[in-house]
């Protein structure tokens, strides 16, 4: 009986010990005492143009004295701003349509930036969280083809793709299926209701479309991929992928915690990401294969941010 | 700290990647050598971590209650109900039912991957114990042994083989889901195999599952060495 009892005991400790571990690490992002500033945990989500924008805020950040922590390729929109509601981590990149249609479902279509922008701050407002100066670049979901795909049926914008029916099958992320920045949008704005979806994780679409597995895919206007020629973009004349320029989302606490000089260095940075620089940027991530630090580093030395 | 000048943005040579990283190419040796030193190796390292803490809680937590399990024999099956339904539960699922508790945490992840040993530990322990031939309990019966002797010393060297069987495969087992961690931590070697995805880039892939590979292989040969050095008598009694 007493070796049950200690059996027991012992498992017992070692639950406690697990339960411990586990309460102690997630509040790490709690101030230190004596480090300065409080640190800070950033997210990045599922693709390299979030893994740059990562990089990017968070070496700038550190060089002005905060310590910073990076939780890269935390996942899709909605688990990241999930990461940030629940307070696993403090702000991350977003851009202002996503806010907009994905993160708070309004379907409502913002006929400039400004407007996208102004809608979006107003909504993250409503839960606590602030956003940062948007940036000069937008990119924006666009619907791809292969060129001689698009000369053979003679494609020209989104809507086209109806006249080929059942005979499309669209290749983009899981959760395109239930965002109107997606299929909803692609049924509801272009009547594409016949057309067959194929769930691919980002970045396949490329080769799927080589493959002839999908006929028209979900890309990203800044891909690095797009400069060759070699695929054209279908037209969003009724601009279901809305703007999409990108603002930091901060909580507000922390944002108030770590001073008016944590806004303005990441709005130093923000200022400088023009269209061309981040398609520069993703092509030298995903065509030559630099990592994302390397590149986030040349281009805030360059930029004197570091 | 000045406001962000307005200048134009000075947009820097990255560098131009070669042609067989350019043109994704099976494998390309250079920017596997390039990356071994940032991306590699502290991935392996990681990895390697990972599991020994997975492997390592799972041991313990599956030994306890398998020597719970031999004495109180009602235990076993409600643990084995429970460790084969944490089992079977998809990892990717459990890893992301996990984060609003733990976080993006390295805890989430371990929690994921003790849950996977369980099962497979449990049994082999259990199993192994009741292996023991009922002529060696009673030997050591005879020969004056406490009941904690006996255990210590007859049953659980006795066990060894089986144990140590449950090992290599709850240890081959880990070091394949923890590839699938990096979903939530971006460690280990899963975490370059999740960034190329996004660029499907192969000499990644490649070097990432092929380490997961060789490391599963050298961890098993590990484990049959120190089986073989733990059990002379099995060897004695083969030859």
């Amino acid at each position: 009986m007493r070796r049950t009892a200690a059996v027991l005991a012992a498992a017992g400790v070692l639950s406690v010990g697990v339960a411990a571990c586990g309460g102690g690490k997630s509040k790490s992002t709690a101030g230190k005492p004596g480090a300065g500033k409080p640190a800070v945990t950033l997210g990045a989500k599922n693709f390299p143009e979030e893994f740059i924008l990562g990089q990017l805020y968070t070496q700038a950040l550190r060089a002005k004295g905060y310590k910073v922590t990076l939780k890269n390729n935390i996942g899709t929109s909605e688990i990241t701003y999930k990461a940030l509601t629940s307070g696993k981590i403090d702000a991350y990149p977003e851009y202002t349509g996503e806010i907009i249609s994905t993160l708070f479902g309004k379907n409502n279509r913002p006929s400039t930036a400004e407007q996208a922008y102004a809608q979006a701050k107003q909504l993250v407002g409503t839960q606590g969280l602030a956003l940062t100066q948007k940036t000069p670049f937008f990119d924006r979901d666009v619907l791809a083809v292969l060129t001689s795909y698009a000369q053979k049926n003679g494609l020209k914008q989104t809507g086209d793709l109806k006249k080929l029916g059942a005979k499309v099958t669209y290749g983009a992320p899981p959760e395109s299926r239930t965002r109107y920045q997606g299929l909803i949008g692609l049924r509801q704005a272009y009547g594409l209701t016949k057309m067959k979806f194929k769930p691919l994780a980002i970045g396949l679409q490329y080769q799927a479309l080589d493959a002839g597995q999908i006929q028209t895919g979900d890309v990203f206007t800044t891909d690095g991929q797009l400069a060759g020629g070699k695929y054209v973009q279908l037209a969003d004349p009724k601009n279901i992928f809305g703007f999409q320029n990108v603002a930091m989302i901060v909580n507000k606490k922390v944002l108030a915690r770590e001073g008016a000089d944590f806004a303005t260095t990441v709005d130093a940075v923000s200022a400088k990401l023009t269209n061309d620089a981040v398609q520069k940027m993703n092509a030298a991530v995903v065509i030559d294969k630099n990592s994302p630090a390397d590149v986030a580093k040349k281009f805030l030395q360059a930029n004197g941010l570091i | 700290m000045s406001p962000a000048p307005l200048a134009v943005t000075v947009i820097p040579n990255f560098g131009r990647g070669s042609e067989c990283v350019r043109d994704n190419h099976t494998f390309c040796w250079g920017w596997f050598t390039d990356h071994w030193g940032d991306t590699f190796r502290p991935a392996l390292t990681q990895h390697v971590v990972l599991t020994l803490i997975a492997v390592g809680v799972g041991t313990a937590i599956a030994m306890a209650c398998a020597l719970f399990a031999y004495r109180q024999r009602w235990f076993e099956g409600p643990f084995v109900v429970f460790s084969g339904f944490l089992y079977t539960i998809p990892s990717l699922a459990l890893f992301q039912l996990l984060v609003p508790i733990t976080g993006l945490t390295t805890t989430t992840a371990e929690i994921a991957l003790v849950s996977y040993t369980l099962l497979i530990l449990f049994r082999n322990i259990l199993t192994g114990l009741r292996e023991v031939p009922e002529e060696a309990r009673e030997a050591a019966r005879g020969m004056g042994l406490t009941p904690r002797q006996s255990l210590l010393r007859v049953e659980l060297p006795l066990a060894l083989p089986a144990i140590i069987a449950g090992l290599r495969v709850a240890t081959v087992t880990v070091i394949s889901l923890a590839t699938v961690a990096a979903f939530v931590i971006d460690k280990g070697l899963g975490a370059p195999i999740f960034a190329a995805l996004q660029t499907s880039f192969k000499t990644e892939f490649i070097a990432a599952g092929g380490l997961a590979v060789a490391l599963a292989l050298t961890a098993d040969a590990l484990l049959v060495a120190v089986q073989r050095l733990l059990t002379p008598w099995a060897r004695i009694r083969v030859t």
